[in-house]
């Protein structure tokens, strides 16, 4: 019994190293862009796409190809929010909320078209392999995984607490009038905050591909347990989206290991409810109201 | 002057029901009925969403739920208790409203994005509760709607034309009950509470009860639509009844058309279901994904070039054209 509860829980902190990458780009873009980015997950799901066809085409390893997806979902992020996001910020909830949902209608539909319903997995030298702790099994790819998802988040804390442009975006998360009067571009900011974001959630979708099949819907449920998170760990928190997606993990591994295969999905929703109804404000305290 | 309406109104409102109710008798061609019964349905729950989400603002991405509760309640009642559609329907209405309570009370608690968030939610527990639930109502499997020929009093007809006056139907309550919203107390509390909510309960206007009416009132129709829809394509199950994409249409619909409009919703399903009826026809069974993807085109346009959708563009047309001609005395 308590092997099996070990095991869960595990298994849950591990995909929570992933789930944590996503949350930390959606509490990124609302902390300092003040958007809920509904597209977050396609966004996992184009770097799945992006390190499956370069395993598949060029025999590279996802792991590997973290270096292309990340630097592609960079570039695209600066130019969304460029021509995209720019363009809504200032005005009301409308459409702000129904651009990145439309964008996110669009990536799905246009993955579908274009690489069809299929799930799509690839296979490495470390896909089966584990290693064993007592009773205990962890999968090497997640714990790869993991370990690549804690030093990617990690390095956005030193660069976030360290560097000048870290700094320029952690002052205009907390009060852009005042950053912009101590001469911070904002635009320049916003720009790198959704390519960072986006790079974080491209690194998710190349690490994601040993293990988990892609399809076009597959980011769907990464950016419900990022909302959830995000909700949980106080908006715009970094350390709590951090938290609270390893805190998901785990529940969810519950879920699935004491009430059903699959019950996960359920679990997340009611989750998601209880959150909004319970503690709207995150596990800290704080403000989730806007 | 008849009931605030201009003689001129009324007279084009006349022609146009006419135009609408000889429609099947000219049409014949049972695609393009199917493709009028569409516009019809979806301009109804468009304009139901609207009433919500286009007046006071509230982004519901959650309808499904409230088509779902109706489409279940009617069959349920149907092939359980042989109780008529027709009674059903309202039955579906009264569960949905009823359902919206706690509902609300829940996501009413968030405001802009994450109410939208906590909607979804909604509609998908609902959906999950249906799909797992196989003893309460056929689970994953649905069931067929028993066919019973021609037979009116339980909401089946042999002939096309009868569904069609149905979503007409439906549609004309519709529009009637935003009509008299729109120039009732409610429906100024409803665009104040759209412009500024803490604004609009600083000036005293009741914005919780006034949030809960009009979400029960937007529900009940929504519901309506349910029932119609498999009653119409005759089979039931937690994806049809559920589906996000009738959540996503229910607001596609009044955005592209003109939010917070009356004829918004109307106009905006017009357009969207036609391009969709064309793409369909023109590309045949390699149409999956290229529906969803033109509309969300269609949207991001919308918001960025022209927010008040197409209903504005039309207002400016017509605003070009009034201004141009000499004025009359």
């Amino acid at each position: 019994m308590l092997e099996t509860v070990a095991q869960a829980v595990v298994n849950g902190l591990l995909i929570g190293g992933i789930y944590a990458l996503v949350s930390i780009g959606v509490t990124l873009i609302f902390g300092v862009v003040k958007i809920v980015n509904f597209a977050q997950g396609e966004f996992v799901m184009l770097g799945m796409y992006i390190s499956f066809f370069l395993a598949t085409q060029f025999g590279i390893d996802p792991i590997a190809s973290l270096v292309v997806s990340m630097p592609v979902l960079f570039v695209a992020g600066v130019l969304i929010q460029h021509f995209l996001i720019r363009r809504v910020l200032g005005l009301d909830d409308m459409p702000q909320i129904f651009l990145t949902f439309a964008l996110s209608l669009l990536l799905i539909n246009l993955a579908l078209m274009l690489f069809t319903a299929n799930y799509r997995t690839i296979h490495t030298w470390y896909s089966d392999e584990s290693l064993h702790f007592g009773g205990i099994n962890v999968p090497m790819a997640k714990l790869i995984a993991f370990v690549l998802a804690m030093v990617l988040s990690g390095a956005l804390w030193v660069f976030l607490h360290t560097t000048d442009l870290g700094k320029a975006m952690r002052a205009s998360a907390q009060n852009r009038e005042v950053a912009m009067l101590m001469g911070i571009n904002p635009n320049r900011v916003f720009c790198i905050a959704l390519g960072v974001a986006l790079a974080l959630a491209g690194a998710a979708g190349s690490l994601l591909m040993p293990f988990y099949p892609v399809y076009p819907m597959v980011g769907q449920i990464f950016v419900l347990m990022a909302f959830v998170a995000v909700v949980l760990g106080t908006l715009g928190n970094v350390i709590g989206a951090l938290v609270a997606s390893l805190m998901m993990g785990v529940a969810e591994s519950l879920g699935i290991q004491f009430v059903g295969a699959d019950s996960g999905l359920i679990v997340v929703f009611l989750m998601l409810l209880l959150t909004l109804a319970f503690r709207p404000n995150g596990l800290a305290g704080g403000r989730a109201r806007q | 002057m008849i009931l605030g309406l201009r003689t001129r109104n009324v007279a084009w409102l006349g022609v146009a029901v006419v135009i609408l109710l000889a429609l099947p008798l000219v049409v014949r061609n049972s695609f393009a009925i199917n493709i009028f019964i569409r516009i019809l349905l979806f301009a109804f729950i468009g304009v139901a969403w609207n009433l919500m989400g286009g007046y006071a603002k509230q982004l519901s991405l959650g309808h499904a739920a409230y088509f779902g509760l109706g489409a279940y309640t009617s069959t349920l009642l149907q092939i359980d208790f042989g109780i008529s559609p027709w009674i059903g329907m309202f039955a579906g209405g009264v569960v949905a409203m009823l359902a919206s309570l706690p509902i609300g009370a829940l996501c009413f608690r968030l405001r802009g994005p994450y109410f939208a968030i906590a909607t979804i939610a909604t509609a998908q527990v609902l959906m999950l509760i249906f799909l797992k639930f196989r003893d309460f109502a056929w689970g994953a499997e649905g069931t067929t709607i028993p066919n019973l020929g021609n037979a009116p009093l339980m909401m089946q007809f042999d002939a096309k034309a009868a569904y069609y006056y149905i979503a007409l139907g439906l549609l004309a309550l519709g529009l009637a009950i935003t009509y008299l919203i729109e120039r009732s107390w409610m429906g100024y509390y409803l665009v104040a509470i759209g412009e500024d909510e803490d604004a609009a309960e600083a000036i005293g206007v009741n914005a919780p009860r006034v949030k809960r009416d009009i979400y029960m009132i937007s529900s009940f129709l929504t519901a309506l639509a349910g029932t119609f829809y498999v009653q119409f394509i005759y089979f039931i199950d937690p994806n049809i009844a559920f589906n996000f994409s009738v959540s996503i249409e229910a607001a596609l619909v009044s955005i592209v058309g003109g939010i917070g409009t009356l004829w918004g919703p109307v106009i905006g399903t017009v357009l969207l279901e036609t391009t969709s009826a064309l793409l369909q026809r023109w590309l045949g069974s390699s149409f999956v994904g290229v529906q969803l993807t033109v509309y969300s085109l269609i949207l991001m346009a919308v918001i960025l070039w022209r927010p008040t959708g197409l209903i504005g563009v039309l207002t400016d047309a017509c605003a070009r054209i009034t201004r141009r001609a000499p004025a009359r005395v």
